[in-house]
This record gives C-alpha cells, sequence and structure tokens, in this order.
C-alpha cells in the first residue's frame, strides 16, 4: 500500500517540485500551504511522514511539528523539515519540537528520496 | 561468380542432368560448379554422402543426389560435375556440393510458368519439387533446394536407415 | 526553460514584489517585527528555491541578506539607514538576477558585486560569523574494502520522535557487508518494559569501500541523541578471516562491549598472520612471478578470433612449406622448416591460452549459491573445490554454468540431508560438495561429488514405469536405470522448487553437455551420495596429431592420446581370438579399422597397431601405416555431417588433400557396444 506524505511549503515551485518528486515514487502526496493550513489535515487519517519548511507564514513549522505531536494518532510518525546550512540552529529546536530529521536546501529529488528513506519504509 | 545484385531479382536457373530427367536450380543457390575430384570419404556414413573435399582451404560436405534420390546409379564420367551451393539448414546458410551428371544452359524462367509438380504424374518426391516447366519440348523440374538439404537433417539426426518411399521409373 | 523553472520565476517575481511592499513599510516602521519576520522569509525562499531551480545567482546574492534578516528578528542586528537602502537596492537587484544570463552583462555584474560586499560589510560589522557552506569532506576515495566498526548506542528516547534506529542498521548493511552484533544488556525486565523506548545498542563491522563520510551520514539524525563511534579497524576485509569471525563471536557472549583495544589487537594479529603466509606465498611464488604478476588487459574477443585465424593459417602454410622442403630435398631449408615449425607451435599453444579462463571464475558463483541455498534450504554444507586453475576455452565455461548450477543445486536441494537426518544416519552433522577440474588425456573433466543421500534407484524406477518408459519386468542394471533420468521431463521431486524450476532438468544438462561434443555421467549409491561426471573435449582447432593411412584415406588420432605403435604382421590380427592382442606381456583389447570403417580391399602385409589412451586402458587401433606427426588445423566436417560422432573434422595436409581427424574415445565407445 502506497504511503501518504503530507508536505507543507509557502513556495509553490517547491510545492510543485517535491510532489513531483514524490508522486513519481509512489506515494501519495496531500499539500498544505503553511502550519494553519497543514493542521487541520491530521483528523485522523492516515498521514505517513510529515515534510514541512520551517519559515512559513501563518503557523511556521516548528509550531506545526509541536502541534502534530500532541495529538496521539501521529506521535510518532517521521517528520522531516526542510532547512538551508545557515540554519543549522534551528535543528536543534525543531528536534525538541518531535521531528526526525531534516532535509537540507537546496536538495536533488534523490536526496529527499534517500531522506525518507532513512526514516520510513 | 554470379554478382549479388542480381541474383534476388533475377529468373535465371541452372539446369543439370540426373540419369534421364532434367532439373533446375535457382542461381542465387549456386556458388560454383566444380569438375569432379577425388573425394575423402568418410568412413560410417550413409551412402549418398560420399564425403568430403578441399574447397579453397574449408572442408565441404559432398553428397551424391541420384543416390538421394534413388536413381540408378551410374559411373561418373568426363561431364560428372559438382555444384557448390548454399542451402538454409535449420537457421544458417551452409555450403554444401551436390554431384550431378552434366549441367547445361542457364535458362529464365518465368514463375508464372511453372505448374504444380502434381499435375505432371510424378515419379519424384514432390517435396523437394517447387514445380515443372516445359522448356523447348523438355520437362525440366525446379528444385527447393532448401527443402532437399533440410530433410537431409532431419534424417541424419534420426539415424538414416530409413528409405524413401518413391517409385522410381 | 523547463516547467519547473518557469513556476519559480513566477513565484520569485511575486515574492519580490511582496519583498518590495514589505521594505516599503518597514522603513517606516523599523521595529514592526511581522514585517521583519517576512522580509526574512522572503529571502529564505529566494535563496531555497533559487538553489532549487538553478538560479544559482540568487542562491548566492539572498545567502547573507537572509542571514542579517534573521540576526534582526532575533534581536543580534539592529536595522540601520545602510542596510534598509542596500535592501531596497537588492529588491531591484533581485528583480534582474531574474533573467538567467544577467550576470553577464557587466553592469549588472558590477551591481552583485558591490552589493554583496557591502552585505558583507555589515554582516562583518556586527561580528555575526559568517555561515560558510559545508565543504563535504573528501577521505581517501580508495575502492579497496576497509573495515569499519560502528557502536550507536541510541537515547532510550529515540523513538519518541519517529525514529526507527532499525532503518539505520539497514542503512549500513547497503554500505557493505557487515556483521551485526546486538547488545541488549540494558533491556529490562518485561515488568518494566516500555515498548516505546528503545533499551538496544549496536555494534556493527562493516566492509565498505565507501567514503566513511557516507557512514556517518547515516547517522546524522540521531547522532546528536545518541552515542556514536565510527572508526576504521582495517584496511582490507577483516570478516574474510574465519579466524576473526570465530574470536569476535567468542567475545561477543563474553563481553558487553567490544573493546577497541581488543579489536585493534585482534587485526593487528590477522596482519602478523598475513604477513607471514604472504612471506611463505612469495617464496612459493618466485618460480611464477611472472604469470602471477596481476597485470591483464581486456582484449576483444574479436581480435582473439583473428589471431585464432591467422595462427590456423600459418600452420597450415608452414606444414606446406615443410612438405616441400621434403619432397624437394632441399637440404640447407630444411634447418629453417623445423624452426619454423618450432616456433609455430609455440604461437599455437600461446594464441589458445589466451582465449582459456579458469574455472576459477565459475567457482564463486558456486560459493555463493551454496551458500544461499544452505541458508535457504538450512542445510549445513561445505564446499570443497580443487583444481580452480584447470582452464577452459571461454565459451565452454559460459555454456557449462547453467547446467553446474543446476547440479549443485540438486545436490544441495535434494541430495544433502538436514543436519539431524545425518546425525541419525551417523553421517558427519555437515554435508560435503566436493567440486573437482582436472585434465584427463584431450579432455577436461569436471566431478561434481556429495555425500548425500544418493539416489533412490526403486523410485526412479518407479517413475520410469509410471511414465512407461521401461517395461516393469524387464531387467535393468542400476546404472542404467540412473541414465534415465536424462529423458527430457523426468523429474523425482515431487515439486520444482523456485530455483530449479527453470527449465533446466537433467535432460537439458545433457543436452548442453552434449552440445559442446561433451559426456555426462552420473553414479549414486543410496545414503552414501552421488557423483557426476562431464568430460569435455579441449576445444583446441589446431591440434598435434599423428597422421595415418588406412585404405586410401589419412586420419588423425590426437596425439597426446597416443601411447606406442607396433607393427605387426596381417595374420596376427586376423587369427586373434576375440580381438585380443597380446603387447608386452599385456592383453590389449584391438579394433580392426579396416574392417571397422568398411574399407575394401588387401590389407597390407604388415600393419600398425597404435596403442591409445582410454578411460584408464590403451586399446589397441590397427591401421595400414603411420606417416609421423602433424600439426593439424582443425576444420569442421560441415553441416551435411552434423551429428558425426566419430571423426571430429578434417584437416588440409600440406599437399591439398584431407585427412580426417579420429575421435578415438568415441571410436572405442561405438564400437565396443556392437560388439
Amino acid at each position: 500500500m502506497a504511503k501518504t506524505i503530507l508536505i507543507v511549503d509557502d513556495s509553490e515551485s517547491i510545492r510543485e517540485v517535491v510532489s513531483f518528486t514524490l508522486e513519481n515514487a509512489g506515494y501519495n502526496v496531500i499539500i498544505a500551504i503553511d502550519g494553519t493550513d497543514a493542521l487541520p489535515h491530521f483528523d485522523g487519517k492516515v498521514i505517513d511522514l510529515l515534510l514541512t519548511d520551517l519559515h512559513m507564514p501563518n503557523m511556521n513549522g516548528i509550531e506545526l511539528i509541536r502541534e502534530v505531536r500532541k495529538i496521539e494518532a501521529y506521535g510518532r510518525i517521521p517528520i522531516l523539515f526542510l532547512t538551508t546550512e545557515s540554519q543549522r540552529d534551528k535543528k536543534i529546536e525543531a528536534k525538541d519540537a518531535g521531528a526526525t530529521g531534516w532535509i537540507i536546501k537546496p536538495f536533488v529529488p534523490a536526496k529527499l528520496l534517500a531522506a525518507i528513506n532513512k526514516v520510513m519504509r | 561468380m554470379i554478382n549479388d545484385d542480381i541474383l534476388q531479382t533475377t529468373n535465371s536457373y541452372l539446369t543439370f542432368q540426373l540419369g534421364d530427367e532434367r532439373f533446375a536450380v535457382h542461381v542465387s543457390k549456386l556458388l560454383n560448379i566444380l569438375e569432379l575430384i577425388p573425394i575423402t570419404k568418410v568412413p560410417k556414413s550413409p551412402d549418398y554422402l560420399k564425403g568430403v573435399i578441399n574447397l579453397r582451404g574449408s572442408v565441404l560436405g559432398v553428397m551424391d543426389i541420384k543416390m538421394k534420390f534413388n536413381f540408378p546409379i551410374t559411373e561418373y564420367t568426363k561431364e560428372t560435375c559438382i555444384l557448390v551451393l548454399e542451402v538454409l539448414i535449420g537457421d544458417d546458410f551452409t555450403e554444401v556440393g551436390a554431384i550431378v551428371d552434366s549441367v547445361h544452359d542457364v535458362i529464365e524462367i518465368d514463375e508464372k510458368q511453372i505448374l504444380p509438380p502434381l499435375s505432371v504424374g510424378i515419379k519424384f518426391k514432390s517435396d523437394f519439387i517447387t514445380g515443372v516447366i516445359k522448356y523447348k519440348d523438355k520437362f525440366i523440374m525446379v528444385l527447393d533446394i532448401d527443402k532437399m538439404f533440410n530433410a537431409e537433417q532431419t534424417k541424419i539426426a534420426n539415424d538414416d536407415t530409413a528409405t524413401e518411399a518413391i517409385t522410381v521409373k | 526553460m523547463d516547467n519547473f523553472q518557469k513556476k519559480f520565476v513566477e513565484e520569485a517575481t511575486d515574492l519580490i514584489n511582496n519583498l518590495e511592499e514589505a521594505v516599503l513599510a518597514l522603513e517606516k516602521d523599523i521595529s514592526n517585527n511581522e514585517l521583519i519576520g517576512e522580509v526574512f522569509r522572503i529571502m529564505h525562499s529566494l535563496k531555497g528555491g533559487g538553489g532549487m531551480f538553478g538560479f544559482d545567482d540568487i542562491s548566492n546574492f539572498t545567502h547573507n541578506l537572509e542571514t542579517i534578516y534573521d540576526e534582526v528578528r532575533t534581536g543580534g542586528l539592529k536595522i540601520t539607514d545602510d542596510l534598509m537602502s542596500i535592501t531596497f537596492s537588492s529588491v531591484d537587484h533581485l528583480r534582474s538576477l531574474l533573467d538567467p544570463d544577467a550576470l553577464k552583462d557587466p553592469q549588472i555584474n558590477k551591481n552583485n558585486e558591490i552589493l554583496l560586499s557591502s552585505v558583507e560589510a555589515i554582516l562583518k560589522g556586527s561580528g555575526t560569523e559568517i555561515p560558510i557552506a559545508e565543504a563535504e569532506e573528501e577521505l581517501d576515495q580508495d575502492g579497496d574494502k576497509q573495515t569499519i566498526y560502528i557502536y550507536f548506542a541510541p537515547n532510550e528516547s529515540i523513538m519518541d520522535n519517529g525514529t526507527n534506529p532499525l532503518y539505520l542498521i539497514d542503512e549500513l548493511c547497503t554500505l557493505g557487508e557487515t556483521k551485526v552484533f546486538p547488545r541488549t544488556a540494558k533491556v529490562p525486565l518485561l515488568s518494566r518494559f516500555n515498548y516505546s523506548k528503545c533499551y538496544t545498542a549496536w555494534e556493527v563491522f562493516l566492509v565498505s569501500s565507501e567514503n566513511i563520510n557516507d557512514i556517518h551520514d547515516v547517522f546524522i539524525f540521531v547522532e546528536d541523541d545518541s552515542e556514536l563511534e565510527i572508526t576504521k579497524v582495517a584496511d582490507f576485509d577483516v570478516l574474510a578471516n574465519e579466524g576473526f569471525n570465530e574470536k569476535i563471536q567468542s567475545l561477543y557472549s563474553e563481553k558487553n562491549h567490544f573493546d577497541s583495544a581488543v579489536i585493534t589487537s585482534l587485526v593487528n594479529d590477522l596482519l602478523e598472520e598475513k604477513k607471514s603466509r604472504m612471506v611463505n606465498v612469495n617464496e612459493k611464488l618466485k618460480i611464477f612471478t611472472k604469470e602471477n604478476v596481476i597485470s591483464s588487459i581486456r582484449v576483444s574477443s574479436d581480435k582473439i578470433d583473428h589471431l585464432m585465424n591467422l595462427v590456423s593459417e600459418l600452420v597450415t602454410t608452414q606444414a606446406s612449406l615443410s612438405l616441400y622442403v621434403e619432397e624437394n630435398q632441399v637440404y640447407a631449408l630444411n634447418q629453417l622448416s623445423e624452426n619454423i615449425e618450432n616456433i609455430t607451435r609455440q604461437l599455437r599453444d600461446t594464441a589458445f591460452s589466451i582465449s582459456l579462463i579458469p574455472i576459477e571464475s565459475m567457482l564463486t558463483r558456486f560459493h555463493r549459491l551454496i551458500r544461499d541455498l544452505s541458508s535457504e534450504f538450512n542445510k549445513n554444507i561445505d564446499f570443497i573445490t580443487e583444481g580452480a586453475e584447470t582452464e577452459l576455452d571461454k565459451t565452454l565455461i559460459q555454456g557449462l554454468t547453467d547446467p553446474l548450477m543446476h547440479i549443485i543445486r540438486n545436490s544441495v536441494d535434494h541430495g544433502i540431508e538436514p543436519e539431524q537426518e545425518r546425525i541419525d544416519a551417523g553421517k558427519t552433522p555437515q554435508g560435503m560438495i566436493y567440486f573437482k577440474a582436472f585434465y584427463s588425456g584431450a579432455s577436461v573433466v569436471i566431478k561434481i561429488q556429495d555425500d548425500g543421500r544418493g539416489i533412490d534407484i526403486n523410485k526412479v524406477r518407479q517413475k520410469a514405469i509410471e511414465k512407461e518408459l521401461i517395461l516393469p519386468d524387464a531387467k535393468y542394471t542400476n546404472k542404467e536405470i540412473l541414465d534415465l533420468i536424462f529423458i527430457p521431463g523426468f523429474s523425482t521431486a515431487k515439486n520444482i522448487t523456485d530455483i530449479s524450476g527453470r527449465g533446466v532438468g537433467m535432460d537439458v544438462v545433457k543436452r548442453k553437455v552434449d552440445e559442446i561434443r561433451g559426456t555426462v555421467d552420473l553414479e549414486s549409491k543410496e545414503n552414501i551420495g552421488t557423483t557426476i561426471t562431464i568430460k569435455l573435449p579441449l576445444t583446441l582447432s589446431i591440434i598435434d596429431g599423428l597422421l595415418v593411412v588406412i585404405g586410401d584415406t589419412k586420419y588423425v588420432m590426437p596425439l597426446n592420446l597416443v601411447d606406442k605403435i607396433y607393427a605387426y604382421e596381417k595374420e596376427q590380427f586376423s587369427n586373434a581370438f576375440n580381438n585380443i592382442i597380446v603387447v608386452d606381456g599385456e592383453q590389449i583389447p584391438f579394433y580392426y579399422l579396416r574392417k571397422e570403417f568398411d574399407i575394401p580391399g588387401e590389407p597390407l602385409d604388415i600393419e600398425q597397431l597404435v596403442l591409445v589412451k582410454y578411460e584408464e586402458k590403451r586399446i589397441g587401433l590397427v591401421v595400414d601405416s603411420v606417416v609421423g606427426e602433424y600439426q593439424a588445423v582443425l576444420k569442421p566436417l560441415g553441416k551435411l555431417y552434423k551429428n558425426h560422432e566419430i571423426i571430429s573434422g578434417a584437416t588440409i595436409l600440406g599437399d591439398g588433400t584431407i585427412a580426417l581427424v579420429l575421435d578415438t574415445n568415441k571410436i572405442i565407445n561405438e564400437f565396443s557396444f556392437k560388439n
């Protein structure tokens, strides 16, 4: 059964290229434009992995991760966040909020899939 | 030697003699005509396989077609020749030699003129004959040389003591 | 520009417009955090998106601006007029950078540089560290295998954030060969066991040629939350050593944790061992040094074929030369002609050895096959090989691989019994498959022997009766029953297992071996084991032969099978009883080839008895006369004689006549059956 990935990013082109890559790799993809848009999706439906940018308007990535982790059904799903290298210190914050791992921007599709493979099979 | 370009499109056939009958074979199958040279017999082989000869450094197997067709056997004469033919055996083309009594002219035969073999009260195994034509008052049988040698192959494989059921005049 | 890039340009245009609005507003209200946040986010998106879609200029340009505005929003930097004006100029500049060729314009390029240095100056001035892109550490990229020791002890709560440590171990295993040792010392009793916690640690030995960075990368998400040690312990594959494996196994049960000191000392021991072995081997190798130096080149097989053809022609031409010299008694040329013959012979041998490959190349596959099958079928099997250096023509090896794999599969699947069954039968728990390759006369022999159950002759007989291959009450020897296995469609396995069901049965094995003019033989004793012997003619197309005459025709026998030649009066043969003649006190069976070949005419008064080697015996073949040694270039007889067994080919003599090459083994086989 194909896994479902929720991708959250305020940049439309990033959303497009990521969902294109993931769908080609056989995943189901749900898209959200920022934290506020994303959170309602966590209503009990199956989401196998959350992939989120950190800096977004309305609700940013770290807040989203915290909120998602509060919901029991999603307490242990793998969560990956997107970051640029200059944000290394954000990693600690994100991990404290409950993230599993990160992907450094810019990334090529292969790296995206490899990181997902690290946390979800 | 025959130019390959002309081969496929031509209607030319070489005619040759076996006993009282005349046969024809398409020139595209003919590589060479040799006079009869000593043939090295290969022991423990059927008698119509006369043996092998040296053809420009390679070894060519030679068959006596008259024996194959169970014609009455006659002595070889000065006219006796070996036709070097290129036949399709299985999936490959192979060179083989066939002993004939003598060779005649190369003639043009229009496909339309070839009559089906059954119509002439045929005496021979019609599998190997594509048809018959009348040329200058003689009946000439057009030989399907590939079929003839392919049947040859299966016979050898299945232990070749079988004789063909053909009636010969 | 591809679709994604176009998309990005659209998006970036919007972002830059938003940026402009935000900066305008910010100018009027410099402490507005929301606005600052937005400027930061836009810089962040432009940097990230730029890098993603190939707009490196944009990415580079926004890099430091992003950092500055990050500092501003966290309070590390204050907005100055300077910063404001630079930011405004940046907005315009960014618009121009949307054209991928923008920096080719010298004016724009200049602007780029000015703005970049101004931004950098602000950063430097604030004392903020300018982050540099992390350079990928280049470690030695040797393709050689190293052994790396990894100790991974994740934090108990590592699974809380969705991490699954087993995925990481799996990932390690994809990097090379591994031996994984879980450490469960910290696992508490069931009463206190919390299934959402990770109590296990792992120690892994990894043999890989990967960069050590790639190994570190496996753990990037967890390295902050775990105890992690990654060290190279050896520059070679330590796991290939039985001794090491054994020691590590026993250490594992004794201790809680492999001491790196202990590991290092073990490795050092191995190195010492290796060194001393190398010294021994080098001593022995001194004789073979030139051959064993690992210098080889790849040669296209077309070139080899061409070389072979040329060598064949040379041999024929040289034969004509020798003949001419002999017939015309040109003594001066005699020595020269002999020299040429000699050199030609050596050239021929060398040319042929080029297309010969040692059987060793197949053996690795067999080892692997047995290992995989043993674990799949739960059998304990030792695979012993002998004669790996035996060489075979490349095409033979290709043709043989499948049949041999099938035979080995059969041994593992049906032959060797499971451990317990073996113990119950009084055998060693470990089964054995023995593979031996060697030369015998003009053939290569490959023997595969197992000490398993053997073949149940009765089962075979039953099956044959079922399939109506034999009559129920007919008498057959055990050997004849066993040979039935080679008939197509015969299989005593109840269901063709996955691997042996590939359409390869013993009948196919026989057919493939027949195709390369070989023979296959099967021997089996119940409970003792089964032996399959394959004999292949060495397909040398130039052989050293003995030229003989029978009747009008010349024949060539393979010289290496010829033992001795004796001359006898013809009556000795015609009067012989049961075709046996006494030679040097020994009774030798003989075949009178004039008769066997139906040669007409009277025999000579004196005939020659050629003693040839046949299996373990010597058999006599009677010919009219023996001409002498002859290097025969084998030519095939052609399709008309495709299935002709006793003549393996023909050769053209120096005078243009044809000599037929005899397969003495097949001759003896065939004629002995007739009797």
